[in-house]
This record gives C-alpha cells, sequence and structure tokens, in this order.
C-alpha cells in the first residue's frame, strides 16, 4: 500500500468529493479532520476505504453541543502504511438523531455504535445487533453522556 | 440482555462472572458437541461511567479515575491522559521527567505482560506453579514503585508538566539489580512456556488470524503485532525519552496464540533494555514545570495515542476555556481486541477446551473495555 | 428448617449444666469455621490485583485458612472486592442468595463501602444496599496487610458468635 501523507489526503479527498465535504483540514502531520454533509456520508466512507486505503477502524464517539442543537457523530480511522489518524465526522440533529451505520463499510465499529446508542440516544439504520453494551438491560435512567442528564438513573 | 436467537440444535453456554476464569465479564458460547459455533460477549459489568465523571473534574484530579481504569497497568493510563492535556494547553516537560515517566512506563508494561502470563499458564494447566511465580515477580516491581511513588498500584505520578517526586538516592542501582535478577528469571519462563511440548501442544497453530483480517476487524497491541503488522504507538507517535533510548518493535509471523505470547515475552526483554539504559544514562535536570494545579486550557481539542500493555489507548479531549474537560473520549484497546475474540470462532475451528487460551492470548483486561 | 444446633437445644435445656456446654459448642464450631473460611472467587472490580498478590507467595492467605473456591454452594464468605456497578450489584445478590448458612461478607476497598473515587458516577452503587456488609476494609488499593487484618477481624466476629449458647 503506498503511503500519503496527511497534507496530500486532503488536497486529494477535497478534489475527489468537492460536494461532499463540509470542511477538511489537516493541523498536524499525523492528523486529519473530516466533517461531511449527511447525504453522502455513507459513499465518501466507501471510497475512503476503496480508494484512498483507510483499512483499520478504530473506534467511535459522539459528542453533545446542547448550544448549537447538534450532536457530532466522530469515528476514527487509521492508515495503516502512512499511520495518520482521520477523525471522521457528522453532524446531527439534536431532536432528532439518526444516520446510517457504517457496520456495512468497517465491521468493527458495531460495539462503538452500540455504545453511541445507548450513551447519545442516536439511532443508526441497518446495525445488525443493536442490543446495549455497558449499560444494564433494564436501564431506564434516560442516555447518560447527554449534557442535560439529571444525576442518577432510575431502573 | 436481549441476545439473537440460537439455532436449535445448539446449546448456550453462559460463561459468567463468577468463574476462576472468566474475569469480569460474561461470555456467551454456542457449542454443538466439542464445537463453538459462536461466541458473544456481553461486557458492561464493571461499566463506571469515567467519561461522565471527567467532565466534573478539574484536570489534575481527573487523573485519579483514569489512574483506575487498568490498574496492572497504570502507568500506560495516565500517560494518555497527561499527554493530551499536555498536547492541548502548550506545557513543555523537563527533560529528567521525560526519561523518568518512561521508566516508570516500562515497569507498568512488564507488570502488565506477567499477569497476563499468569493468566496464560493458569489457563493452560500449570496452576499454580507459573502464576505464583509471576506474583513473586512482581512484588520487586510493586517494591520499586512504592519507593519512588509511595503506593503500589494506582500512584497519580504523572501531572502534566512533570512528576511529582525525583528519584530518591540509590534508586538507579535498585533498578538495575531489579533488571539482572527479571532477565534471570525470564530464562525461567521461557523453558517453562514457550520450550515446553505441553504448552506448545495447546498453543500452536491454535487461533490463527490473518493480517489482513487483523487489519480489517481492528485488533491492536500484541494481537496486531503477533500477525506480522508492525504499528506500535511508541514509535509511530513518540512522547516522552522513546526517541532518545534504543529498542526495537518485536513482530511474529505465525498469526496464533503461540506467536502472540512470544510477542509479550521479547517485549518485555526490550522493556528490561530501556530500564537499564535509562537508569545509566537518565540526564539531570528539574522534574517539575510551572503549573498551576487548577490550570484552564483554552477552547480546542486534541487527540493523543500511547502503547499501553494491551494496545492503542486514545484520548480525544475537548476543551472549553474553563478548568474542567469539555468531553473525554476513550479510545479502549480491550473493546477493539473483544471484537476480534468474537470473530475467531468464525474464522477458525474453535473448540471449547481452546477458549481459556484464547481469551488469555487476547489478554484483556475488562475494567478498560467498560470504563 | 432446624439446624443440628437447634435440635440440641430443644432436647437438653432443661438438663442442668447445659449452659457450659451449649458455649462449648458453641467455641469448637466457632474455632472450626474461622480457620477456614473460604470465599467465593469473585472479584468485581480493579481492586483485583491486590486480592491475586494477597493469595501469592509474599503475603499467603491461605495460611489463614482462607481458600478461594470455585463453587457456590460450598462457600461460607463472599469477598467484594472493588467497584460494584449495577450490572454486577445484582449478580453479588444472586450469589449471596445461594450460599448456605452461616454466610459473611467482607467489602475489601473503598469502592463498595461507599463509591470511592467515583462517588458522583451514575453506573456505581455501594453494596451496603444489596446484602449485609460483616467486615469494612478501606484503602484504594488496600494493602496486603489491610486485606489480612480484615480477615483476622472477621475471624474475631465468627469466634464471638453465640448460636445457641447464652450471651455473655
Amino acid at each position: 500500500m503506498s503511503k500519503i501523507s496527511a497534507a496530500d489526503f486532503v488536497k486529494a479527498f477535497q478534489k475527489a468529493h468537492p460536494k461532499a465535504v463540509k470542511s477538511i483540514e489537516s493541523t498536524d502531520p499525523r492528523r486529519a479532520n473530516l466533517v461531511v454533509n449527511n447525504e453522502s456520508f455513507l459513499d465518501a466512507a466507501k471510497s475512503l476505504r476503496d480508494n484512498f486505503g483507510f483499512l483499520m477502524p478504530v473506534s467511535g464517539g459522539a459528542i453533545d453541543y446542547p448550544d448549537d442543537n447538534r450532536i457530532q457523530m466522530i469515528y476514527y480511522l487509521m492508515h495503516p502504511s502512512s499511520r495518520f489518524m482521520l477523525t471522521y465526522r457528522v453532524d446531527l440533529n439534536r431532536d432528532d438523531p439518526n444516520m446510517p451505520s457504517l457496520t456495512p463499510v468497517w465491521e468493527a465499529m458495531s460495539f462503538h455504535e452500540r455504545e453511541a446508542h445507548e450513551m447519545f440516544g442516536i439511532e443508526f439504520e441497518d446495525h445488525p445487533n443493536m442490543i446495549p453494551l455497558l449499560l444494564p438491560p433494564e436501564w431506564k435512567g434516560g442516555h447518560p453522556l447527554l449534557k442535560d442528564f439529571k444525576g442518577e438513573g432510575k431502573q | 440482555m436481549r441476545e439473537p436467537m440460537i439455532k436449535p440444535d445448539v446449546m448456550r453456554i453462559s460463561w459468567g462472572p463468577q468463574h476462576p476464569m472468566s474475569g469480569q465479564t460474561r461470555i456467551l458460547l454456542d457449542v454443538d458437541g466439542e464445537r463453538v459455533h459462536r461466541i458473544i460477549a456481553d461486557l458492561g459489568f464493571t461499566h463506571r461511567g469515567i467519561e461522565k465523571i471527567l467532565e466534573n473534574r478539574t484536570f489534575f484530579s481527573g487523573i485519579i479515575p483514569v489512574d483506575r481504569m487498568a490498574m496492572v497497568d497504570t502507568a500506560n493510563m495516565s500517560i494518555g491522559y497527561v499527554t493530551a492535556i499536555e498536547k492541548a494547553a502548550g506545557i513543555e516537560v523537563p527533560e529528567r521527567a521525560k526519561w523518568i515517566r518512561t521508566l516508570v512506563c516500562e515497569m507498568s508494561r512488564i507488570n502488565s505482560h506477567l499477569y497476563a502470563f499468569g493468566l496464560q499458564a493458569e489457563s493452560t494447566g500449570y496452576f499454580p506453579a507459573v502464576f505464583l511465580w509471576t506474583t513473586v515477580d512482581r512484588e520487586i516491581l510493586l517494591d520499586l514503585f512504592e519507593e519512588l511513588t509511595g503506593a503500589r498500584w494506582s500512584f497519580n505520578f504523572f501531572f502534566p508538566g512533570g512528576v511529582h517526586q525525583d528519584l530518591p538516592d540509590g534508586f538507579r542501582e535498585k533498578v538495575l539489580k531489579a533488571v539482572k535478577y527479571l532477565r534471570g528469571r525470564f530464562k525461567d519462563y521461557w523453558g517453562a512456556m514457550v520450550e515446553n511440548p505441553l504448552f506448545e501442544n495447546r498453543c500452536n497453530g491454535v487461533a490463527i488470524l490473518e493480517p489482513k483480517d487483523a487489519l480489517r476487524l481492528g485488533a491492536t497491541g500484541p494481537v496486531l503485532r503477533g500477525s506480522g503488522i508492525d504499528i506500535d504507538m511508541r514509535r509511530d507517535e513518540p512522547y516522552d525519552a522513546y526517541g532518545d533510548v534504543e529498542w526495537e518493535v518485536i513482530t511474529e509471523d505465525a498469526c496464533d496464540v503461540m506467536a502472540r505470547t512470544k510477542v509479550r515475552f521479547h517485549e518485555i526483554g526490550q522493556a528490561l533494555n530501556i530500564m537499564e539504559q535509562i537508569a545509566q544514562k537518565i540526564p539531570d535536570g528539574p522534574v517539575k514545570g510551572r503549573v498551576n494545579a487548577f490550570m484552564r486550557v483554552p477552547e480546542g481539542e486534541c487527540i493523543s495515542r500511547v502503547e499501553a500493555g494491551r494496545g492503542e489507548l486514545g484520548f480525544h479531549l475537548f476543551t472549553n476555556g474553563t478548568g474542567n474537560p469539555y468531553r473525554v473520549k476513550i479510545n479502549s484497546p480491550t473493546l477493539r481486541n473483544m471484537y476480534v475474540f468474537e470473530r475467531l470462532a468464525e474464522l477458525n475451528e474453535v473448540f471449547i477446551a481452546d477458549i481459556p487460551v484464547i481469551i488469555n492470548s487476547i489478554d484483556p483486561w475488562y475494567l478498560d473495555a467498560d470504563r | 428448617m432446624m439446624t443440628e444446633e437447634q435440635t440440641i437445644k430443644r432436647a437438653f435445656d432443661n438438663v442442668p449444666g447445659s449452659g457450659a456446654a451449649y458455649n462449648l459448642i458453641d467455641f469448637i464450631a466457632g474455632w472450626s469455621r474461622k480457620y477456614s473460611i473460604w470465599p467465593i472467587h469473585f472479584v468485581t472490580g480493579c481492586c483485583s490485583p491486590e486480592f491475586m498478590q494477597v493469595s501469592g507467595s509474599r503475603y499467603d492467605m491461605e495460611r489463614l485458612g482462607v481458600l478461594p473456591f470455585a463453587s457456590v454452594r460450598q462457600c461460607d464468605c463472599i469477598m467484594v472486592v472493588g467497584v460494584v456497578s449495577r450490572k454486577m450489584a445484582l449478580r453479588v445478590k444472586y450469589l449471596y442468595d445461594q450460599m448456605g448458612d452461616p454466610k459473611y461478607v467482607v467489602a475489601v476497598g473503598a469502592c463498595p463501602t461507599g463509591k470511592g473515587p467515583f462517588r458522583d458516577s451514575y453506573a456505581v452503587v455501594a453494596v451496603d444496599d444489596y446484602v449485609p456488609v460483616d467486615i469494612y476494609i478501606p484503602g484504594c488499593p488496600p494493602r496486603p496487610e489491610a486485606i489480612i487484618y480484615g480477615m483476622m477481624l472477621l475471624q474475631e466476629k465468627i469466634k464471638k458468635e453465640r448460636r445457641i449458647g447464652v450471651k455473655d
């Protein structure tokens, strides 16, 4: 697999998918950040895996911005030969967060999407096995990592 | 748990949290005769909500829960968080502090790999001989930790800007003595485990993980390096003094349980070399930078990746200008390796007697998967 | 269900000198119980490496008669070692219910006592709410000497139990 630096990847991706990208930058030679639109999320992910060589899934998580009324879902990917890390992000509406699941593209994201679902309430379409990962199955207390989660949940 | 449905002619065994070999988790095995068709891991028995409580702590006091994420390997957990804060706030660390941090991290790595050997030996039937050897050898390292930091296990020794105390008098000679003793024990372990025909019989050719599957399923740490892929955060994203000492990344090509055990063996050898070099050549200087304990970090985000004993540990830190972090996302190595464990039953022919051997070659520590 | 000690009590209540005989039976029963406390091999959280070191070669817990045993029905102590999350607390209760009398609970560490460093977490509970605890051993993690002292306090408590005799 050929090596590609983070700065070159930014330019190449911008050229290949100009309409999908909301913002893309590389502040450090080992990091790159990419935010895409919701519609082209799955196609851009497939292109990252097939054309740009991001074969290694690392992790996935989310962050809650109640002031902007959005939840941002972040996937962490690594390029095995160039060794830099890409954070692949999408913004979701806080009142109704749902998005296509990335398990058809990188199947190891399955655990991380289950955790994001129970912690933030994000609905993933086409997830093969959406059951709680960390919280008890009879948990009724809400979604713990949202900013307006109040104290201990009630069972 | 509303688990997936099982096929009519298989039996589902629940290998639960109360079992001498299972650790703090429940693993469901779908078994047909002796062959395991499917493995389902039920995590979450040690979930403590560390990501949420870190939002309520200052940066300094947040190191306390992070240390307890994996207590066998505690220095490598806290070095990740401390490095993230330093990058986000732009704090410089003195040279001598970086070398001391590397020394403590490598001692933690030996601690963690000895724990893995103890469990690996216990699961192949050597209980209690090799397991009790490892408890004695860990005591040597715990005595060194206690002399340096004051505590045996979760010592909170690092803070953004340096380490809490300098090396006491005579500590470097003690480190060299411990290195010499552990090198002698290394030969005992090698003879008892790797060159033993009983151990080879149980471990050669079991649970093969091909390199392309290892990349695709997200393996990390000795599981990935046992399949021939050399990715190690100490070399790819150098932090502290790893760029100043000589060491090598260990890989093996056999891709089975024995290869992962050999990777851990040789990593202990490399760690002993690093400890020896640091004890001989550590530079002089201060060990604490000037940092305010109630520091405020400007708004931004920063990712730090370190190599713990079990694999790559990542901290993604979001700050918003106050004294508490806005969000901390922890990328845990064991969570990635547990997905690999679940898929191993589909890639290989796995028998039920092999399961403890396989799971101890993955070397999970469920407290950092559950955070 | 009457234990054998209660049947002895019913038969010999009116015999003169039975009080001293009951105390002797209690003493022998307590002596044999306190030197063979078998806990369940069950660790719940991060204090587990320290528990392993206590069972190891330097601080040997087995010389006190403490042997971690696998089968729940044959144990008489449950040592809750480390953080107890909500999912795990139900299992602690199931195991406590399955043990036979007499049974004891030892809470090792600061976390089962009162949540420890995770005091404001949504997912951690104190084990007091689920099972009755006999001995609390504080520390994060407690030193091996502290764990051994805690087991010796449990031995003192067992020695002083009076199940059929007169309380003094």
